[in-house]
């Protein structure tokens, strides 16, 4: 309800302007200004309400077709997946501060968060997402005959490709990882959600490269940002001081000409993105030696000052 | 009084409020008053910062003889073809207007330290209370027998955008079927590493599609040059056969001109030649070694501040100063120009100081789609500008790669003259 109320505010903002603009002899004019703007909120809300009646069916209907989709993939997919569980190991003890390796057939139930997209596995098809047969030691944005974001094809073009380290940073929080891609999805937040489903989807690659399948390369990544750093305050004066060297490339405008704007960004997503150039995650190299050199107050200073920027 | 990282790394506040007591040098008349020599990618984003940052505290005044300039930076690509020369040109209305910089559109001559004034060409003078000089590049005389100013039409340098850029690229328009293109490229240390060879490039891409028997001879003093591994890959793949290097091995630090008879004479060897773009050896802007702040050919500085080393008052920036590790470079200076306005304001308005940094990159265009770069980041040590850490393309790299990296250039010259210009 907070449309209807927001429009309730603003014609009783509106009734005020009217009242005083006319003065104290125009009571009945007022009266019937007043009455048009009541029938039209009244018009207003009855259009709302027919509104929140089609999305509720429209919701209902898409989890409707989600839960069919997730069926028919299921039973698809059942071979495979049934002979991988079979010789998949226990899950192991898990350590919160360090999840273990990841649980492939765990992974198959994280998947469904997946499978309205993606499809992996025989017979796998792109969709509204590409297929993930391969994905690992795949470069970002090179499957041919998918239409990518700009911006997941100019990461690919810089050099990111998919291991576990990469993967787990995109299932994390994509948007932080690949600013625009189309991948509408909030992310993994859950570590060992993250390292089971990669579990499950690297039956699917062929290159085994930095997969977790047996030590020393079995263990998940540990999560790379604390709370600690998240949580620092940056100074938005010191940012400003250290974001005229960003602001050779990146326009303090928000325009975007071969470089990507990097105003208004949440601070949270901003921070992210420069650890992840930080620790190579992200491969532009004219950014990892940016981000290289600059201290976790650094960054939280810079997302401070482009977060007040329009 | 001198400003010193390691002090206001090491006091912190301390060194904050110790600054403010420069304040009362701009008390006696007003606002303190800063006056920039030249207005390129040092000067123009120095008085830009300081302008923008003071709101109003500091009296900024930029002196620059063109009204419209041309960088360097991105000139090559007109040469190429790749861009208008108007879109290389740029003014200075909006440092005017919007950041109420007096922008005097003259030639500085000389620099009175005592009484701290800077003269014009025109008459008067322009009092400061800090003064930056920014003035880029000036030829070293006689760096190559035969040539001077009086033959820059003919051999032109093209290497201070312009009118140099539309002379050198008519001539290479003109030349004749199968004539040959010469280039007498400069000695360490110069103007824009990658430059010569970023010129080489494009004018072989014109050559290639108007002209493909012709030739190109670069002259070259210098054993070795910037991303040459990325350059000669690129000149075999695009222009396989058309470019000849003679290096030092084969007398190319032993060159003389002639302008009248065209000719280029390599170690003795006489060599007709169409077109000659001659880069001689390169100093500090005149106005530098006028002011007395030039130790040989350049003017050393303060790595933390910009100030020279012989006038506190004085900070260079740019191609004009020896600072140390950066590459004279329009990045480099409006880099250097960021430090430089931190702390000419801390010193004049008491405003906070932070640990220097710097950084720079090149890129460079070889052919159609085929870009590259160089680039380091660089800290302040007492002696010197000290390089970090530092990165270069790769040979062997995919297209699309090198797309991307032309296209980010793109991004990058939209994104500098935007920060230098407003």
């Amino acid at each position: 309800m907070s449309t209807g109320s927001g429009i309730m505010l603003a014609l009783g903002g509106a009734a005020l302007v009217v009242g005083v603009a006319y003065g104290v002899n125009t009571r009945s004019y007022r009266d019937a200004e007043l009455q048009v703007m009541t029938d039209r909120l009244a018009r207003v809300e009855a259009t709302n309400a027919a509104l929140r009646a089609e999305a509720a069916q429209t919701d209902a209907l898409t989890a409707r077709v989600a839960e069919l989709e997730a069926a028919l993939t299921d039973a698809q997919r059942q071979p495979e997946v049934s002979a991988a569980a079979v010789e998949a190991p226990p899950t192991p003890q898990i350590d919160a501060a360090q999840p273990g390796l990841g649980n492939a057939q765990a992974g198959a139930d994280v998947f469904r968060k997946c499978q309205s997209c993606h499809s992996v596995g025989a017979g796998a098809e792109d969709r509204v997402g590409p297929h993930l047969n391969g994905i690992f030691g795949r470069r970002a944005g090179a499957h041919a005959g998918f239409r990518y974001s700009e911006d997941m094809a100019m990461m690919g073009a810089d050099g990111l490709t998919w291991t576990l380290d990469t993967l787990d940073a995109y299932l994390e929080n994509p948007k932080a990882l690949v600013s625009r891609t189309r991948m509408n999805f909030a992310g993994l937040k859950a570590a060992q959600d993250r390292a089971d489903v990669l579990a499950f989807l690297r039956q699917y690659s062929d290159r085994p490269q930095n997969i977790p399948e047996a030590a020393p390369t079995a263990m998940a990544p540990e999560v790379t940002l604390s709370d600690d750093i998240l949580a620092i305050v940056g100074d938005p004066e010191y940012g400003a001081y250290l974001a005229s060297e960003c602001e050779t490339c990146h326009q303090r405008s928000g325009a975007d000409d071969g470089i990507p704007a990097i105003t208004g960004w949440p601070e949270a997503d901003f921070v992210v993105a420069m650890h992840a150039y930080k620790q190579k995650i992200r491969p532009h190299p004219v950014m990892q030696m940016m981000a290289g050199r600059l201290s976790d107050e650094e960054i939280a200073a810079l997302a401070a000052y482009f977060r007040g920027l329009d | 009084m001198t400003l010193n990282r390691r002090t206001f790394l090491g006091t912190g506040a301390a060194a904050t409020v110790a600054l403010s007591a420069p304040r009362a040098i701009g008390a006696s008349h007003g606002r303190p008053r800063v006056v920039v020599v030249g207005g390129g990618a040092g000067g123009a984003t120095a008085a830009r910062y300081i302008a923008k940052d003071s709101q109003g505290e500091i009296d900024v005044t930029l002196i620059e003889p063109s009204r419209s300039y041309y960088t360097c930076f991105f000139s090559n690509l007109y040469i190429g073809g790749f861009r208008d020369l108007s879109s290389i040109a740029h003014s200075y209305g909006t440092l005017a207007s919007e950041y109420g910089i007096n922008v005097v559109h003259d030639w500085a001559v000389g620099v009175d330290r005592d009484a701290k004034t800077v003269a014009l060409a025109g008459g008067g003078s322009v009092p400061y209370d800090r003064l930056i000089l920014s003035p880029g590049i000036d030829f070293v005389d006689g760096a190559v027998p035969g040539w001077d100013v009086t033959t820059q039409n003919r051999m032109p340098h093209a290497y201070k955008a312009g009118s140099q850029s539309e002379l050198l690229k008519a001539q290479i328009e003109a030349m004749p079927e199968g004539g040959v293109f010469a280039m007498v490229a400069p000695p360490n240390p110069y103007r824009c590493p990658p430059g010569p060879y970023e010129r080489v490039s494009m004018v072989a891409h014109v050559l290639k599609e108007k002209n493909p028997t012709a030739k190109i001879l670069i002259v070259d003093p210098k054993e070795k040059f910037s991303k040459q591994g990325l350059f000669e890959e690129g000149w075999a793949k695009h222009y396989s056969g058309m470019i000849d290097r003679i290096g030092p091995d084969f007398g190319g630090d032993k060159v003389s001109v002639d302008a009248d008879a065209m000719t280029v004479t390599i170690d003795g060897a006489v060599e007709k030649v169409d077109v000659c773009n001659v880069i001689p050896a390169m100093k500090a802007g005149l106005i530098c070694e006028r002011a007395g702040l030039t130790e040989g050919n350049w003017a050393p500085v303060i790595p933390a501040t910009m100030q020279s080393r012989l006038d506190e008052n004085i900070h260079i920036l740019g191609d004009a100063s020896a600072q140390g590790d950066m590459p004279k470079s329009g990045f480099s200076a409006n880099s250097q120009a960021k430090v430089a306005a931190m702390a000419v304001r801390g010193a004049l308005t008491g405003s906070r100081i932070f640990p220097a940094k710097f950084s720079n990159t090149c890129w460079s265009l070889i052919g159609t789609d085929d870009g590259v770069k160089v680039g380091a980041a660089y800290e302040a040590t007492d002696e010197k500008i000290a390089s970090v850490s530092s990165f270069v393309s790769q040979t062997g790299e995919d297209a699309a790669l090198r797309k991307a990296t032309y296209e980010e250039s793109i991004g990058w010259y939209a994104g500098i003259t935007a920060d230098m210009f407003g």
